[in-house]
C-alpha cells in the first residue's frame, strides 16, 4: 500500500471515529479528579455576592475544548450568586469572553453592571495584571461597552485586587502562568486556571508549589465539572469522541510497532 | 556617547524598577504606575507597527501578483473587522461579532482539528520502538493515553494511578528542572542588559 493511501485511510478512519461517537448516545462514567472536585468545592463553599474575576485568554481556535469549561464555571458562579468580572488578556478572548458571559448571565438572570461587567482587551497582558493590582480602574476605564467603569455599581466596589477573591484564568496557553507570576507572586492574589489538556502538565509544577489553586483540564475536566454540577453539556459529549480517538491513536501506534518489527525481521532474513 | 546614552538609560531604568518592587512607597507606586502605562502605550504602538508592515508586504505580493487572491481578502479583513467594530460597535448583534463568531472562530478551530489527523498519522508512522530509549518513550505515553481514557477503569484500577504518578513525579521532575533554569537564565540575562554586558540591544556594540 503506498504511503498516501494509508495516511488517507487513516485520515478517514479517524474521521468516522468521531462522528461515530457523536452520533451514538453513549455516556461515558466519569469520576471527578481531585482538581475538578477541589475547583467545584472551592465556589461552592464561597459566600454569596464574593467578587471573581475571570479573564479569557485564549483563541478561537480552542474553543471546542474551552467553552465546555468556560460554561461550565461561569454556570456555577452564577448559581452560587457570585459576581463577576470579565476580562481578555487575548485579544481573541474578548468577544468570545463577552458572548459566554452574556449568554450565561442571560439564563440566571443576572443584571450587567450590578453582578456582572466585562472589561474588555488589554494590550500587554504584564503590565495589565501588575497594573491592576494597584487599580483595576486605571488600567479597565471603560468597560467593553464603552460605560466609564467608575459608573458600573459591582466596579465600584472593587480597587484592586485585595477586593478580588479569586482570579480564573481560563487559558490556552501560558497567560495563567503570568498570572501566577505576577498577580499571585507580587499580590497574593488566588489564581485558578482552566485549561487545553495539553497545557494541564505545564501548571503542575504550580500546583504542586502552591501557586496554583487548581486546574479544570481540557474536555475530561468540563465533563467531571459539568456531572458535578448536575447539567451535562459540550464536555460529555466531546469527551466520548475524544476517548474514542485516544483508543484509535493508541491502536494506530501499536499497528505501526507490528509492521515495523516484521519489516525489519524481513529485512535481516532477507539474502 | 552613542552607546553610553542608552547604556546609562537602561542601567538607571533598571535599577529604579527593580528597587521599586522592594517598596510600598507612595512615589515608588507612582513610578511602577507611570512605567506601566508607558509600557502599554509603547505595546500599542508596536501593534500599529505590526498592521502597517503587514498590510506592506501584502500590498508587495499583490504588485507581484504572488497569491494575489489571499492578500485581498486578507488586506479586506484588516480594513473591514476594525471599520465595523468603529461603525456598528462590538455588542451583541454587531456585524462585527456576527463576523468573529461565523467566520472567524470556526475557521481558526477548523484549522487547529486538522491537528489531530496529523497525530494519527505521524503516531503510526513515528512513534516506533527503534532503540530501548524510544521504547520507554513509547510505553510510557502508552500508559499515559490509556491512563487519561475514563474507560481505563475498565481495563485496571491501577493505570490511572500509574498515569497520575508518571504526571506528578517524572514529569513535573523534569518540568522543574526546565523552569528553574529558564528562570535563572532569564535572572543572569536581565542582570547583564542592565549592567550593559549584554549589548545586542545595540546593535552589538
Amino acid at each position: 500500500m503506498s504511503k498516501l493511501s494509508t495516511r488517507w485511510i487513516i485520515y478517514a478512519g479517524l474521521a468516522a471515529v468521531v462522528i461515530l461517537a457523536y452520533i451514538t448516545s453513549i455516556q461515558l462514567d466519569t469520576r471527578p479528579s481531585p482538581q475538578v472536585q477541589k475547583a467545584y468545592n472551592y465556589f461552592e463553599n464561597l459566600p454569596e455576592s464574593t467578587i471573581i474575576m475571570i479573564s479569557f485568554d485564549h483563541e478561537a481556535s480552542s474553543l471546542p475544548e474551552i467553552q465546555p469549561i468556560t460554561l461550565a464555571i461561569l454556570r456555577h458562579a452564577f448559581r452560587r450568586n457570585l459576581r463577576i468580572i470579565g476580562l481578555s488578556l487575548f485579544a481573541e478572548g474578548t468577544a468570545i469572553g463577552y458572548r459566554f458571559m452574556t449568554r450565561v448571565a442571560e439564563e440566571f438572570g443576572k443584571e450587567y453592571g450590578r453582578d456582572y461587567v466585562f472589561l474588555g482587551f488589554k494590550p500587554q497582558h504584564i503590565s495589565a495584571i501588575l497594573g491592576m493590582g494597584e487599580s483595576i480602574i486605571r488600567v479597565f476605564p471603560e468597560d467593553y461597552l464603552g460605560y466609564p467603569a467608575d459608573s458600573l455599581p459591582l466596579m465600584r466596589q472593587v480597587y484592586n485586587y485585595n477586593e478580588i477573591e479569586m482570579v480564573i484564568s481560563i487559558a490556552d496557553g501560558d497567560r495563567g502562568i503570568q498570572w501566577i507570576e505576577y498577580a499571585g507572586a507580587g499580590y497574593n492574589q488566588s489564581i485558578m486556571c482552566g485549561l487545553t489538556a495539553a497545557m494541564v502538565t505545564s501548571y503542575d509544577p504550580y500546583i504542586a508549589s502552591g501557586q496554583l489553586y487548581c486546574t479544570v483540564g481540557g474536555l475530561a475536566g468540563a465533563a467531571e465539572y459539568e456531572n458535578l454540577f448536575g447539567k451535562k453539556g459540550a464536555g460529555n459529549r466531546g469527551l466520548l469522541a475524544q476517548s474514542m480517538a485516544h483508543i484509535y491513536v493508541i491502536i494506530l501506534i501499536l499497528i505501526g510497532n507490528v509492521v515495523y518489527f516484521k519489516s525489519r525481521r524481513r529485512r535481516n532474513s532477507g539474502p | 556617547m552613542r552607546t553610553r546614552i542608552p547604556l546609562l538609560i537602561c542601567l538607571i531604568s533598571g535599577v529604579i524598577m527593580f528597587a521599586q518592587y522592594f517598596s510600598r512607597h507612595p512615589v515608588a507606586r507612582s513610578i511602577f504606575n507611570n512605567v506601566n502605562e508607558w509600557w502599554q502605550i509603547i505595546f500599542a504602538f508596536t501593534l500599529f507597527v505590526g498592521v502597517m508592515a503587514f498590510a506592506k508586504t501584502s500590498l508587495k505580493k499583490i504588485n507581484r501578483s504572488q497569491d494575489s487572491i489571499y492578500q485581498i481578502i486578507s488586506l479586506a479583513g484588516l480594513i473591514l473587522m476594525p471599520l465595523l467594530a468603529i461603525i456598528g460597535g462590538t455588542k451583541i448583534g454587531s456585524p462585527f461579532l456576527w463576523i468573529f463568531e461565523s467566520m472567524i472562530a470556526p475557521m481558526q478551530a477548523t484549522v487547529f482539528s486538522l491537528l489531530a489527523f496529523f497525530v494519527a498519522s505521524a503516531s503510526y508512522r513515528g512513534f516506533r520502538a527503534r532503540s530501548v530509549p524510544a521504547a520507554i518513550l513509547l510505553v510510557t505515553a502508552l500508559i499515559v493515553l490509556i491512563g487519561r481514557i475514563p474507560l481505563s477503569d475498565v481495563l485496571s484500577e491501577s493505570l490511572p494511578k500509574l498515569a497520575f504518578w508518571i504526571r506528578d513525579y517524572p514529569s513535573m521532575a523534569a518540568r522543574r528542572a526546565i523552569l528553574i533554569g529558564i528562570g535563572l537564565g532569564s535572572m543572569t540575562t536581565a542582570l547583564r542588559v542592565i549592567l550593559g554586558i549584554e549589548r545586542t540591544y545595540l546593535r552589538g556594540e
